[in-house]
């Protein structure tokens, strides 16, 4: 530390942090030089409960890891088991799995963006934006009964089969959605107090973004296209339209921007979903679970999810691990606030879309 | 599922000759034809070798798994490195020694190692060796490393942790100030 810097500590509490973290900052006067992180404070020992439970209850542990991406863990979960047991899900229940995935995608980025304008102190865009999500929320609740938690997956397919009045009822929301999230996208691409504290703010190069291995519209927003829905497609992904986001603005705004775009996409494929759904079963029959270890990776919204399996032929797992994409993206954070103003931290912490909770598991 | 399985050539080849000269390998596709590969490795300082394989051709670390066989104050048996290239999943499992369980680090290949190499020294009291920022990543320093491979009684837990101690420790920091 040079002379003319002295530390400054921020948080683990803060009124602008979601959760808790600890920031050691090195600042000279109103600059950041340097900055490390202190996490472990809401360390939940979730793995260690899944190797105490069967195959079956930790599709409900596993959709409680993260709130926002609840239906992402649960999904990557089932899939693990189903690649170690060699299940092979039928095709109305991939269908299911992408239309219960991109719902709760539109709601996840909304929150995003509306927290940006709630950090920015535009009250009135942050009670716009989570006015709007509210619709999608009912959207949840109408079909799963659920707001966060859809409980939809289960080992071999979904739990719940949604009928062609819901899915008439899930395209009208999205009908009555689209004009009100593209007046958001056009608020946060045109707006001046909103485009002054998010553009070239909080850079991290596409260089800095491979070497680090970020994920999701943290990677995309730098250049990097790492979509698993399209490098490895995964349930339905494969059969359906849809754009992969990719900008290379490398900033705030840029982040942002990425994923109000993916919002549009997720309609694009919950609209196929609704339209081409597929008759038949939602389940399939289960196997015996053999010696093996398996894999599986998804798109959550804020990147890529990775489980890992290892079955040793009884009902309990000899292992289950799992990484979740804020994991990937926290030290990111060292990069985007070098050279910053300490009044950005918070909003540049929102731009990776961290989950706390679900990084320390 | 897919006829082939794919995969890149110069890591499947290059790794191979590390697992019993290829007797433990195997690779396998998932019923959407995503493909991959498994290596067991001879020795856990290869898997710096394979490292060194892996990322010159652009791979990305995904995960870091330790593992044993499923009892508690068991050492840790292996750890399967996940690497991820162009949608192909590479998963190298590097054995570990039970008494003396060390790896070298990869963090200065894959910078994005770090935090998992720290969270299994913190955790599973693995040695990793030449890590280049060998701080506690979630846990406290004052606790022990390996901590959450013991089976700790609540009984034990509670009374140390939320009684008598715990009041001590805070009285004392009130009379020092």
């Amino acid at each position: 530390m040079s002379k003319n810097t002295f530390t400054m500590p921020l948080g683990p509490v803060h009124v602008a942090l979601e959760e808790p973290v600890y920031f050691r900052l090195e600042v000279e006067g109103e600059t950041i030089r340097n900055v490390d992180l202190t996490s472990g404070h809401v360390h939940r020992g979730m793995e260690a409960l899944a190797q105490q439970r069967n195959l079956v209850k930790n599709v409900t542990l596993t959709e409680r890891v993260c709130s926002l991406c609840s239906n992402s863990h649960s999904f990557t979960y089932s899939m693990a088991v189903e690649n170690a047991l060699g299940l092979d899900i039928p095709p109305r229940a991939r269908y299911l799995r992408v239309l219960a995935e991109e719902i709760k995608r539109v709601a996840s980025h909304l929150f995003n963006t509306a927290i940006q304008a709630h950090i920015i102190g535009f009250k009135s865009l942050f009670m716009h934006v989570m006015e709007v999500r509210e619709t999608i929320q009912d959207v949840k609740e109408t079909v799963y009964g659920n707001r966060m938690n859809l409980a939809s997956n289960c080992l071999g397919g979904v739990k719940c089969d949604v009928d062609p009045k819901l899915l008439e009822y899930i395209l009208t929301q999205i009908a009555k959605m689209e004009p009100q999230v593209e007046e958001i996208r056009d608020i946060y691409n045109t707006n001046h107090n909103v485009l002054t504290r998010t553009k070239g703010i909080g850079l991290l190069p596409k260089e800095d973004a491979i070497r680090l291995g970020v994920v999701g519209p943290v990677a995309r927003g730098s250049g990097i296209m790492n979509d698993v829905r399209k490098e490895s497609p995964y349930a339905a992904y494969g059969e359906l339209e849809f754009n992969s986001i990719l900008k290379d603005g490398c900033c705030v705004h840029t982040r942002t921007q990425v994923r109000l775009d993916e919002v549009f996409e997720s309609f694009k494929l919950i609209r196929q979903c609704c339209e081409q759904m597929p008759e038949g079963p939602v389940t399939c029959p289960m196997k015996p679970i053999p010696t093996t270890q398996a894999t599986a990776r998804s798109e959550a919204p804020r990147g890529e999810v990775f489980y890992y399996i290892r079955t040793n032929g009884t009902e309990i797992p000899e292992r289950l691990k799992w990484r979740v994409p804020s994991y990937m993206n926290w030290e990111s954070l060292g990069v985007m606030m070098r050279d910053c103003a300490v009044a950005d931290v918070a909003l540049i912490t929102n731009s990776i879309d961290p989950c706390v909770s679900c990084t320390e598991r | 599922m897919q006829d082939t399985i794919r995969g890149n050539r110069a890591i499947i080849e290059g790794i191979e000759p590390l697992c019993a000269h290829g007797g433990n390998v195997s690779h396998t596709s998932d019923s959407f034809g995503n493909a991959y590969h498994w290596f067991l490795l001879d020795m856990p300082g290869q898997i710096l070798q394979a490292a060194e394989i892996l990322h010159p051709q652009g791979a990305r670390l995904a995960m870091i798994t330790a593992y044993n066989r499923h009892s508690e104050n068991q050492p840790m048996q292996a750890l399967c490195y996940q690497f991820v290239l162009e949608g192909v999943v590479y998963s190298v499992t590097a054995p570990l020694d039970a008494e003396h369980p060390q790896v070298p680090s990869i963090t200065p290949l894959f910078a994005n190692a770090d935090w998992h190499e720290r969270e299994m020294m913190e955790l599973y009291g693995i040695k990793v060796i030449n890590q280049p920022n060998p701080r506690r990543l979630f846990l406290d320093e004052e606790l022990d490393k390996g901590l959450l491979g013991e089976l700790v009684p609540l009984s034990i837990l509670m009374n140390g942790a939320s009684s008598q101690d715990l009041w001590e420790r805070i009285l004392q920091g009130k009379e020092s100030r």
